[in-house]
């Protein structure tokens, strides 16, 4: 596995040539099954999975009872059968990745019941860990079967809720396993995987009988920080305690060898020894570093999980600091995928917080850099900004192209890519919604909150009932919405999501808002318990709708006078439109300066009138011809991108 | 207590719940606001805390003198002044109140949902506590202060003998100073104006909806003219009454909360990182110098040998197999042998560990929370309508969190270094010993592996360096370090995606770079506060009463009181009504005669001046003979607690005092003219109209002894603690019916 990675983000090198001297090797010596492990990681490498898994069996054929495999991470290799589970762990991960979870699970359930036969409790461990990454990435349906054969004996129930929690004490299992048998970088990656899924889940005590057992359900972000994700940091400090030569004799050198030819860096080799030594002490920091890649990428990942959960907890700068720790000290060390996630990650915080124009001059930097195998991160990226802008500037039948394409990213499988189904299909009601088409709108989200509710996604849920409530206020049915958007505060407030919280109180006031200028004081106060988090962690459009709303809450509200404090809602105003404007958001741009149109109007302030007027007037032609922006956009046509991915 | 208060039959108004001797005398007394606690200060600088009951809570003693004392309104902790000018608060024991949660907040803090609790400052390894008494976990109850108390809004506010005044917010976040002699009062009807010299404040009481403060000070009253030709005159020295308008946090509270709150964690994280960087810096020097002081004896063998080449090259030679010069053999074999090996590899590693150590369980959680915080204020300081007024400055604040964030990365850098410089130096350990076996010619299969190219990197870079303590250093030396090309190109693509404009950050050290990030946060912070500072001004100045000998000496300490009451009439807002109540010095007024005066409605109050009421009103009350007031206090309902002592004491005798309480508002106020042009000392007028108190009309109660100063009432408790001069604490329950009381307590 170690190698697999090693090899995926090393440099490049030609299939053809490779493949050439693996030929050679095999017909020169047959006996060495190794090869063909090497071919399985090639054809890997260059996204040729039915060559890999067809060398991955060959592998397995050839090497069972005789030991081939010598990267196990077990030490003792004196036995002969037990490179064979090795073996079935890895065909296991790959036939995950061809998106076949069932026969994934097949071979898992087969690796462990020979580990288990072998007393290989390493390979165990491994296995385990496979097993929860996999149930974790997937959805419910298609597994809690197969999990039922090996873990529990009611193999048949299968309710998403169940699923979740023996996945739970899997994760426990696997965590305490590696702990017991002190393989630290595992216990590693399985506290992150146990973060990762405390992050998502509800924590639902095991044992819970009588009258004080608490029933509220909540995520606790606070053993998420701690206990997983700190904890996960020893690594770096312990790893030394569980092999001392992990580092291969010689990288050194060729780093070495590869420095001269830079201008700087030949310190090593050079030959003034202890001239320059005294005045800089810090060439050591200059040095590549020591400690293994593998761990390094461990403690990375957990950077990377740690910048999700701010995204989803709702903290932009340590989302963004987070991601920026990874970018600058582990992307050396880091799989090319985590590399391309932390980059979309940083792209998507542009794209919300600066508006598109950086957003998309970094996509195209991050285009060129990440080229085949992370390719669908970078892929699903630009097909989420593309699609956010054409929404914006109201070109809905790119929009709702877009969004097809997206669709079309996810696996055809049931219950695999939940993720990105949910996605595509938000993105479609939105779509939908900005069309006016309420009731399609409303059924494709229906549908989803039903997908969610299936398979427990209660995060997901959480915005879906947000759309829904989004949708009847559209649709002018303020009433019906509410219900929705308390649900979804409620469900925010238990899973700590905080940003989508501010953001379901922000619709909640325009909720109220629109029932009657009467709540408007009421829609103000909610709009105020709100902005700390709105202003300090939301993206533009959230901002800018709401001080929008502040204003139009000021000037609903009996008691308030334009002529007197006519600068608290202008302030407002002008804050909005300069950032729908960012946005290229005509819709609500137009409206903030209609409503800035009115409030001069109303002060006597007739330049200034038509000035906002005159920008009212730019917004909605931009709204009605959306084509003409699309054919402005000097470099790169949106048709053109689509082809090129086509 | 309740069997006591049965009985009595008010005959005797007061009871007297016990009479106590006590060791020394107390010159400050305090009751605390919310339980039967109070809080003493001894002549010899000892703070005090006892029960009701007189069982002694706590004793410390701060090792400075003490000047005031004051409780925090909540009752759960003391703000000590002492005489260097400092203030040092105290929680009283954390376990004694646990019942005060009603005040929940408007806006949460959201940091104790995300985080464990934030780390504390690491202790210094080798230094072994001594007993655990209340100092010692000073640490731990400040930290005690810090967390859990920020539930209720408070600001504290102290003078000083300079005419500073400080506000700080809980306690610990100063927001705010201000100095008297700054101030100018316009005369009215003339260009003069007055201001102050030599000011030094004697009492400062904020009103409880924060909206003024009255401050009472003795100093000069110049009068001064827009003209410059006419030079200053002296308008009249003694003590005087200031109002200042402090409405700004009454206005702005839910902002300042919000603000000190997250800012003043931020501090105390702050201190967390510097603590962490000096125990690091100290641990690690000290590691490497008995590091390096074992090896420097190889120096001298090479030249002892009379070889011309370094350490380093010899040790290259061995490791290349060369050659092993006689002065390596001798080193490694002779003088320090495989149990000196194994001795620094121990001092060493172990200090590396512990670096470690203190980077994962302090540095870094401290790092991330002040991130986390400082995001938070960010967010705050966006919201231009609340906070711009009290002085959050937007670009401040972003700058101060772009620095927090470059803390972050800079901590994990330093944690990449020491770990591989911990790495380095325990594989060259290996090597050594590895290599005294085979010079020994001993079996060496039982050791450890080494990587050969790590000891080339190590003899290299770190035999005789130490890139570890250069980062921790804080010196002004400024040593850029080096990055590796790749990790500056990386760098400086990252700002395009969002990184850091400033890229030059990697050269910086983590010393430095924490240097930084603080001196941004001070930035953010000063903003607040000069704003603030500036928004508190001068309302009005009433001179109360010349002082012939200024500055007041701690032995000729003037009784003086005062108290914001709500006003009953007022059915509507909390509308408060000032009452400022003090002994009149004898020598201060042209009869000699023994008063004490009374002043209400000093405070400015909108409302009350549009119905006319309310005016500054005040009263002289004389003794009555033969008494002389010691000390007096307001207490509830404007009622005053005088402690009257007799004049005629025989030497031998105990003495004979009273206490007594009298109904304020029932008393003849005259009305006083705000206007200072007239006369100055507007006491002098009261005095033909002065009420002569009638020892037989009032609630009266003797006290066998000769009492001295401090009476501490508890306007909440319905107590007061007399102190006899012969060392003895007297306290008497104040309350009738007490029963009710507790009831309502229960």
């Amino acid at each position: 596995m170690q190698l697999r990675s090693n090899f995926m983000d090393g440099c490049s090198f030609p299939l053809n040539g490779f493949e050439v001297i693996l030929n050679r090797i095999k017909k020169l010596a047959p006996e060495l099954h190794r090869v063909h492990f090497l071919h399985y990681l090639t054809c890997l490498y260059h996204d040729d999975y039915f060559g890999a898994l067809e060398n991955l069996r060959r592998f397995f054929d050839y090497s069972v009872g005789i030991g081939g495999f010598d990267i196990t991470p077990v030490p003792s290799r004196s036995k002969g059968f037990e490179r064979y589970e090795t073996g079935l762990l890895c065909l296991g991960m790959l036939q995950f990745h061809f998106g076949h979870p069932k026969q994934a699970l097949e071979v898992l359930t087969e690796a462990v019941r020979v580990s288990q036969q072998q007393s290989n409790d390493s390979c165990l461990a491994y296995t385990l860990a496979t097993i929860c990454t996999l149930s974790s990435e997937m959805g419910s349906s298609s597994t809690s079967g197969m999990l039922g054969t090996s873990y529990s004996p009611t193999a048949t129930i299968g309710t998403s809720l169940y699923f979740k929690q023996q996945l739970f004490v899997l994760l426990r299992e696997a965590l305490k396993r590696a702990e017991s048998l002190k393989l630290k970088r595992l216990v590693a990656s399985n506290r992150l995987a146990m973060a990762k899924f405390d992050l998502m889940n509800v924590q639902r005590p095991l044992l819970s009988f009588g009258p004080k057992a608490s029933m509220k359900l909540r995520t606790c972000p606070v053993t998420v920080c701690k206990q997983e994700l700190r904890s996960c940091l020893h690594l770096v400090s312990e790893y030394g305690s569980e092999s001392p030569t992990m580092t291969i004799e010689g990288a050194f050198s060729t780093a070495w060898l590869n420095n001269l030819r830079r201008p700087m860096g030949a310190s090593v080799l050079s030959l003034d020894n202890g001239v320059g030594e005294s005045s800089n002490a810090f060439q050591f920091c200059a040095q590549p570093s020591s400690i293994p890649r593998s761990v390094l990428q461990l403690v990375g990942s957990s950077y990377l999980v740690r910048a999700t959960a701010w995204e989803i907890y709702g903290s932009a700068s340590l989302a963004r600091v987070n991601s920026l720790v990874f970018a600058t000290c582990y992307l050396d060390a880091s799989s090319s995928s985590d590399a391309a996630l932390v980059h979309a990650k940083l792209i998507q915080h542009l794209a919300t917080f600066q508006g598109y124009k950086d957003a998309f001059s970094a996509l195209k930097v991050a285009e060129q850099k990440f080229l085949s195998i992370s390719r669908p991160v970078i892929l699903l990226l630009k097909l989420q900004l593309l699609h956010e802008r054409a929404l914006h500037r109201g070109n809905l039948k790119l929009a709702l192209q877009l969004c097809n394409e997206l669709g079309v990213l996810a696996s055809p499988f049931n219950g695999v890519d939940n993720q990105l189904k949910i996605e595509a299909s938000m993105r479609h009601a939105r779509t939908l919604l900005a069309a006016k088409q309420y009731r399609q709108a409303s059924e494709v989200a229906q549908s989803l909150f039903c997908l969610c509710y299936q398979f427990n996604m209660q995060v997901e849920n959480a915005s879906v009932l947000l759309l829904l409530a989004e949708i009847h206020k559209k649709s002018g049915n303020a009433v019906l919405g509410l219900p929705y958007a308390l649900a979804s505060l409620s469900f925010c407030q238990s899973f700590n999501l905080d940003l989508l919280e501010a953001s379901a109180k922000v619709t909640l006031a325009e909720l109220w808002l629109s029932l009657g200028t009467n709540h408007a004081k009421r829609a103000l106060t909610l709009l105020h318990g709100a902005f700390p988090m709105v202003l300090g962690h939301g993206g533009l459009e959230l901002r800018a709708r709401a001080r929008l709303i502040e204003a139009q809450c000021y000037l609903c509200e009996p008691n308030y006078s334009v002529v007197e404090d006519s600068e608290i809602v202008l302030d407002a105003l002008k804050q909005a439109s300069d950032e729908f404007e960012v946005l290229e958001y005509h819709e609500m741009a137009a409206e903030a300066f209609y409503l800035m149109a009115m409030v001069y109007n109303k002060l006597g302030q007739l330049e200034e009138r038509e000035e906002a007027s005159d920008s009212f007037k730019k917004h909605i032609l931009a709204l009605e011809n959306p084509q003409e922006e699309e054919e402005e956009d000097e470099d790169e046509p949106v048709s053109e991108m689509l082809v090129e991915k086509n | 207590m309740e069997t006591d208060a049965s009985d009595s039959e008010h005959v005797v108004p007061f009871q007297l719940q016990f009479d106590k001797p006590i060791a020394s005398q107390v010159k400050i007394a305090e009751w605390n606001p919310e339980k039967d606690l109070l809080a003493m200060v001894t002549e010899d600088s000892k703070i005090m805390l006892h029960r009701f009951n007189w069982q002694r809570l706590w004793t410390i003693s701060p090792g400075k003198s003490i000047t005031s004392l004051c409780w925090r309104p909540d009752g759960k902790a003391i703000a000590v002044g002492l005489e260097d000018g400092t203030i040092s608060l105290h929680d009283v024991e954390a376990t004694e109140f646990q019942n005060n949660t009603g005040n929940s907040l408007v806006f949460e803090d959201r940091t104790p949902r995300f985080f464990p609790p934030a780390p504390r400052v690491p202790r210094t390894p080798g230094v072994v506590t001594s007993d655990a008494s209340f100092m010692d976990d000073n640490e731990d109850s400040y930290r005690q202060l810090s967390n859990s108390s920020y539930q209720r809004f408070n600001i504290l506010c102290s003078g000083d003998k300079d005419g500073s005044i400080c506000f700080s917010i809980f306690g610990i976040f100063p927001i705010g100073k201000v100095n008297v002699h700054k101030f100018s009062v316009p005369v009215s009807n003339s260009d003069k104006t007055q201001h102050l010299l030599n000011a030094s404040i004697y009492k400062v009481a904020l009103s409880k909806d924060l909206c003024q403060l009255i401050v009472l000070f003795s100093g000069d009253l110049i009068e001064s003219t827009a003209a410059a030709s006419e030079a200053d005159k002296v308008a009249g020295c003694g003590m005087h009454g200031l109002v200042l308008d402090t409405s700004v946090f009454g206005k702005r509270k839910n902002e300042l909360h919000q603000l000190a709150q997250q800012a003043s964690n931020i501090e105390d994280l702050t201190e967390v990182i510097r603590a962490s960087l000096s125990v690091m810096s100290k641990q690690w020097t000290d590691a490497v110098q008995s590091f390096s002081q074992k090896f420097v004896s190889l120096d001298t063998l090479i030249t002892d040998h009379a070889l011309d080449s370094s350490p380093q090259e010899e040790f290259l030679s061995l490791l290349g197999g060369a050659r092993t010069s006689p002065a390596v053999h001798q080193f490694l074999v002779n003088t320090l042998g495989e149990a000196g090996v194994k001795r620094v590899s121990k001092l060493v590693c172990g200090a590396g560990k512990e670096l470690q150590r203190v980077v994962h369980d302090h540095l870094q959680p401290a790092a991330e929370i002040i991130a986390f915080r400082m995001g938070e204020l960010r967010g705050l300081s966006r919201w231009r309508s609340r906070f711009q007024v009290i002085g959050l400055d937007e670009t401040l604040v972003a700058h101060a969190t772009e620095k927090s964030g470059m803390m972050l990365v800079q901590v994990e850098r330093f944690m990449r270094v020491l770990t591989s410089v911990e790495q380095q130096f325990s594989n060259f350990f290996n090597w050594l010993l590895k290599c005294i076996k085979l010079l020994m010619q001993e079996p060496s299969d039982q050791l450890l592996p080494y990587n050969s190219e790590l000891v080339v990197i190590f003899l290299k870079f770190l035999y005789n360096q130490d890139p570890v303590r250069e980062l921790l250093d804080p010196s002004e030396v400024d040593h850029p370090v080096q990055a590796d090309l790749e990790t500056m190109q990386r760098v400086c693509d990252l700002v395009q995606f969002g990184g850091f404009s400033d890229t030059e950050y990697l050269r910086r050290t983590l010393a430095k770079e924490f240097q930084q990030m603080e001196s941004s946060f001070k930035e953010a912070f000063l903003m607040p506060f000069t704003t603030i500072s500036r928004k508190i001004h001068v309302v009005d100045l009433l001179p109360l009463f010349p002082l012939p000998s200024l500055p007041l000496s701690r032995s000729n300490v003037i009784p003086m009181s005062i108290s914001y009451y709500e006003d009953d009439s007022e059915a509507n807002e909390n509308n408060f009504n000032d009452y400022i109540c003090f002994r009149v010095p004898a020598e201060s007024l042209s009869d000699d005669g023994n008063y004490i005066g009374i002043v209400r409605g000093f405070m400015h109050d909108q409302r009350n001046l549009k119905r006319g009421y309310s005016t500054l009103e005040a009263v002289l009350l004389s003794m009555p003979a033969g008494y002389n007031c010691a000390d007096l206090s307001l207490y509830k309902d404007t009622q005053v607690v005088l402690l009257l002592n007799g004049m005629t004491n025989a030497p031998e005798t105990p003495g004979d005092a009273c206490m007594m309480i009298i109904q304020a508002n029932e008393l003849p106020f005259a009305p006083v003219s705000r206007s200072i042009d007239l006369s100055l000392w507007k006491m002098h007028h009261l005095q033909d109209s002065s009420a002569c108190l009638q020892t037989e009309n009032e609630k009266i109660r003797s006290i066998p002894y000769s009492v001295v100063a401090p009476l501490a009432v508890s306007a909440t408790r319905g107590v007061a603690c007399v102190f006899a001069a012969r060392r003895r604490a007297l306290v008497y329950i104040l309350e009738e019916d007490e029963d009710e009381v507790l009831e309502t307590e229960a």
